[in-house]
């Protein structure tokens, strides 16, 4: 596409502004528009309105909907259908039943044929506050009717048995009406004939339906339900009634924290696989929260120790770049302490440092969640904490935006400078916890706001504070991080930061700072808080270089198999690292990243050798081996590794090649830094109860640590040690 | 990062579903039709139809699909009841301005809601994709699987709905 000019008027503009357009069409206007000043301007314009459309029609209110309840069924007598079976939320067939019975109950009471009321139409909702309103009168001490304004009638039902069983709660006036007979005709059917008494009286008519109604949702709940979702989801017999009746009555007690299952990457032998492809991980967030179950005096669970989230959690003094490339790498190679006969090779990436003065502005948008579920001292108050912080260390260019969510999303500072520090930290001071979560709208409205006010050449940032509890809009992960990974390709990086204990979502967070661009940190107090965003602010909110990968060539004439140290969920094929369209982790100013390897040699017999294959019957014999002669005889190398980045704003990747030659150091020798490296690593291993951990034990974790301590500015690695002692205790 | 994302429970996915886009629909729905009631009917219609499905159908764009299903209903309805040309081309440039365009200019807690009302003078078919677009944040693309218009006319919609608010807005600013 070729456009010299391009006019206020070409709906391309909007679509170019609002982020729609494929990467070329994109190019394409951004040089159209280079020299244009009218349609730049109109650009910027375009953003800003996009944020405040954002913002207002985000204030249009939801329509009020009751939660779900799974209730509804056809009557029990009827053959099972899948397809026909109606087990909709807002049916309410109790409710519903138990209204057409008390409406019948009036009706035949009074002696009014009411049957002009067609119940077959929709006018269910002049009929139920008609009928309510009487019954009212009558009862005034068993039912309260409360008229919200139009469209949204809620009637109140007290109720004898509050706890097990639902209250009818018609969540809109109309209730379906080609239920109704069903309805009916299930209340009627699953009940003696009625008694004069019973009609004439209201009080205990009401009592009545209460039971009536009971005993209908538990027959379906403990029949029809389990049917009825084979008939759905496939899956027969998966759910109990028990579970959907938990289900039904809200997220309570039932749902704690969530960690992805994760397997220890296993040794590969280096013929059949000299390639190992891997995504750099700069997250830290799992170190920070082994710390808070080992302080509370628990054990982390397995599956939430990532070894390489322990290893990356603590700076270490790499040389950086002399050049302009972004980072540089530093590999030392030493035996394994858990394993002598063993190599450790440990790559180490750092990205250029970028001084206070030079950084970028910022462009910050945070996006809080300020849920119920966030009022507890160690979330809401510890945000603002970290917030204020951060505004701190801020310069008067920087600009912050705060957007909440909760029930609805909403804008509680606009994006404001730096420089009216104090209408920024009013905005913090004001934030409180309320409302149940719907993070996807509030991800929408961050982004909108952080693109209305991009900063080009800066850094553009949203920074989700939440527990990851989304309970409301889109929850379905498949749906929150394809909304995540559309909203990254508008240029706005992503910050998970993680807060409290209990419900804790590590996973979802994980893959939306994975999936957004971004880096994923967990804050258990305020030590850590400052770490993330005063000391490391950089790190953590200027990325110098995007889809970082790395792809390390074992020389099967060195090394008999290797494995790679955590990382298990950052793995790539051997195709994906040329390819520029996969996504990978970013690096920020002045991080480190730290990947180790466990490599056998060849001439060690260990028993961590892998299961040995079928020779392959169709290729050439020992053409492999031959091949691997002549290669040992021309490189002493042990590996090489091969990095590709995009700088931040790029789309094309840059490649960089590393070769490493075994000098047969020993561990005693190695660099404190490696050290240190190999007692995280060894830790992680222990908590992970990992069958790779050789002879590892806290003890031998302690004092390879205390060979690795350094200097130890910020005190992280007394504190790593600290934790080890706890652990130590916690498994004596 | 393309990295596995487990699949939800099945048993789950029709409930979640109806947790996460009854609301949003609802919203949708009566904004298409005018009337809750049958709004609250076309919404019902579409999850059950969603129960038919098999989750991995539409694993991964339930919302999407929801909201093309939904649509479906809606205009079923308006067409069985006449009231289809609410939605049809040629309405595009008809405008109602009934209401006084306000002079002064706008307090910031009162933007959004002049906002507001500026959107709802909007032709219908504008102000539907303008909603799915910075209400419940669709792509045009996915606006376009939604409404069945192409992506282009989807593009022309919203820049209209667009240009005209931001000249009104301008407007009142000044």
């Amino acid at each position: 596409m070729n456009i010299s000019k391009i006019i206020p008027d070409d709906p391309r503009l909007t679509a170019y502004a609002l982020g729609e357009l494929d990467a070329a069409e994109q190019v394409a206007i951004e040089a159209a528009i280079k020299d244009d000043p009218a349609a730049q301007t109109a650009v910027a314009q375009i953003r800003a309105l996009s944020g405040d459309l954002s913002a207002a029609l985000a204030k249009e209110p939801l329509p009020f909907v009751v939660p779900p309840k799974i209730e509804a069924a056809p009557p029990a007598r009827e053959p099972y259908q899948p397809r026909k079976f109606i087990r909709f939320p807002f049916y309410l067939i109790g409710g519903l039943a138990a209204a057409c019975v008390v409406a019948m109950f009036v009706v035949q009471k009074q002696e009014v044929t009411r049957r002009d009321i067609k119940l077959a139409e929709a006018k269910t909702e002049a009929l139920y506050q008609k009928e309510l309103a009487k019954l009212e009168e009558k009862s005034r001490s068993l039912i309260e009717i409360e008229l919200k304004k139009e469209g949204e009638g809620v009637v109140h039902l007290p109720t004898t048995k509050p706890e097990s069983e639902p209250v009818a709660q018609p969540s809109a006036p109309a209730q379906p009406r080609q239920n109704l007979p069903v309805l009916v005709a299930d209340v009627t059917t699953g009940t003696p004939p009625m008694s004069n008494e019973v009609i004439t009286m209201a009080p205990f008519s009401v009592e009545a339906r209460h039971e009536m109604s009971f005993k209908v949702t538990q027959t379906l709940a403990g029949t029809r339900l389990p049917a009825g979702i084979a008939g759905v989801g496939g899956s027969a017999g998966a759910a109990s009634p028990q579970a959907w009746a938990t289900a039904a009555y809200g997220r309570h007690d039932f749902n704690t924290e969530t960690y992805d299952r994760q397997v220890d990457n296993d040794y590969l032998d280096a013929i059949g696989n000299p390639l190992s492809t891997f995504s750099i991980d700069v997250d830290t967030a799992s170190y920070a929260n082994a710390r808070r179950f080992l302080n509370l005096g628990q054990r982390p669970p397995q599956d939430s120790v990532r070894i390489e989230e322990f290893v990356n959690y603590f700076p270490y003094h790499y040389a950086a770049p002399k050049d302009a490339t972004p980072f540089s790498a530093s590999m030392e190679v030493a035996s394994a302490p858990w394993n002598p006969e063993h190599r450790l090779v440990r790559i180490g990436l750092k990205g250029r440092e970028i001084p206070e003065a030079e950084r970028p502005a910022l462009n910050l948008v945070f996006l809080l969640d300020v849920s119920g579920s966030m009022n507890e001292p160690k979330k809401l108050p510890l945000v603002k904490e970290s917030m204020r912080v951060l505004v701190e260390k801020l310069k008067p260019t920087d600009r912050v935006a705060i957007v909440v969510y909760a029930g609805d999303s909403g804008l509680a500072l606009p994006s404001t400078p730096i420089s009216q520090k104090q209408e920024v930290l009013g905005a913090i001071e004001e934030l409180s916890a309320g409302g149940s979560t719907n993070g996807a709208m509030g991800i929408q409205l961050a982004y909108d706001i952080a693109k209305a006010n991009f900063i080009k050449d800066g850094a553009n940032r949203v920074v989700l504070c939440t527990d990851g509890d989304f309970n409301i809009g889109v929850t379905n992960q498949g749906d929150l991080t394809r909304l995540i990974e559309e909203k990254a390709k508008s240029g706005v990086f992503l910050t998970v930061l993680g807060f409290g204990m209990s419900n804790y979502k590590d996973s979802t967070l994980e893959k939306l700072a994975d999936k957004g661009n971004g880096n994923y940190g967990y804050v258990d107090n305020f030590a850590e808080a400052k770490k993330l965003l005063a000391d490391q602010l950089s790190g953590t909110l200027v990325t110098i270089a995007k889809d970082v990968k790395i792809q390390v060539e074992f020389n099967p004439a060195k090394v008999k198999s290797y494995r790679l140290i955590g990382y298990e969920n950052r793995m790539l094929k051997k195709e994906d690292f040329n390819n520029d369209k996969i996504d990978a982790g970013e690096i920020g100013a002045g991080h480190t990243v730290t990947a180790l390897y466990e490599v056998v040699p060849v001439d060690v017999d260990s028993p961590a050798d892998i299961p040995s294959v079928d020779p392959l019957k169709y290729q050439a014999k020992g053409s492999t081996k031959s091949k691997l002669a002549k290669a040992a005889d021309v490189s002493p190398e042990l590996l090489t590794v091969k990095i590709r980045y995009k700088a931040p704003e790029d789309v094309l990747s840059k490649k960089l090649e590393f070769p490493l030659v075994d000098s047969g150091a020993k561990f005693a020798n190695a660099s404190q830094d490696f050290k240190f490296a190999a007692a995280v690593a060894g830790f992680g291993m222990m908590l992970r109860e990992s069958t790779h951990k050789g002879t590892t034990t806290f003890d031998s974790v302690l004092g390879w640590a205390e060979d690795g301590l350094g200097e130890d500015a910020g005190g992280y690695r007394h504190e790593f040690m600290d934790l080890v002692k706890k652990a130590r205790g916690i498994s004596g | 990062m393309n990295r596995e994302i487990p699949h939800e429970n099945a048993e789950n996915f029709v409930q979640t579903a109806v947790a996460e886009y009854q609301s949003p629909l609802l919203r949708y729905a009566t904004r298409l039709i005018g009337d809750p009631d049958r709004a609250q009917d076309v919404v019902q219609d579409t999850f059950v139809k969603l129960m038919a499905q098999p989750p991995a159908v539409v694993d991964g764009h339930v919302a999407e699909w929801l909201f093309t299903v939904c649509r479906h209903r809606a205009l079923d309805i308006l067409r069985k009841e006449g009231r289809m040309k609410r939605f049809e081309e040629g309405e595009m440039e008809r405008v109602s301005a009934e209401e006084p365009q306000p002079t002064r200019s706008l307090e910031a807690e009162e933007t959004h809601d002049a906002l507001l009302r500026m959107i709802d003078r909007l032709p219908p078919n504008q102000q539907e994709v303008l909603r799915l677009k910075f209400q419940s944040g669709f792509s045009y693309k996915e606006i376009s699987r939604i409404t069945a218009h192409s992506v282009s006319h989807v593009g022309v919609l919203i820049h209209h709905a667009v240009t005209r608010l931001r000249a009104e807005y301008a407007a009142q600013r000044s």
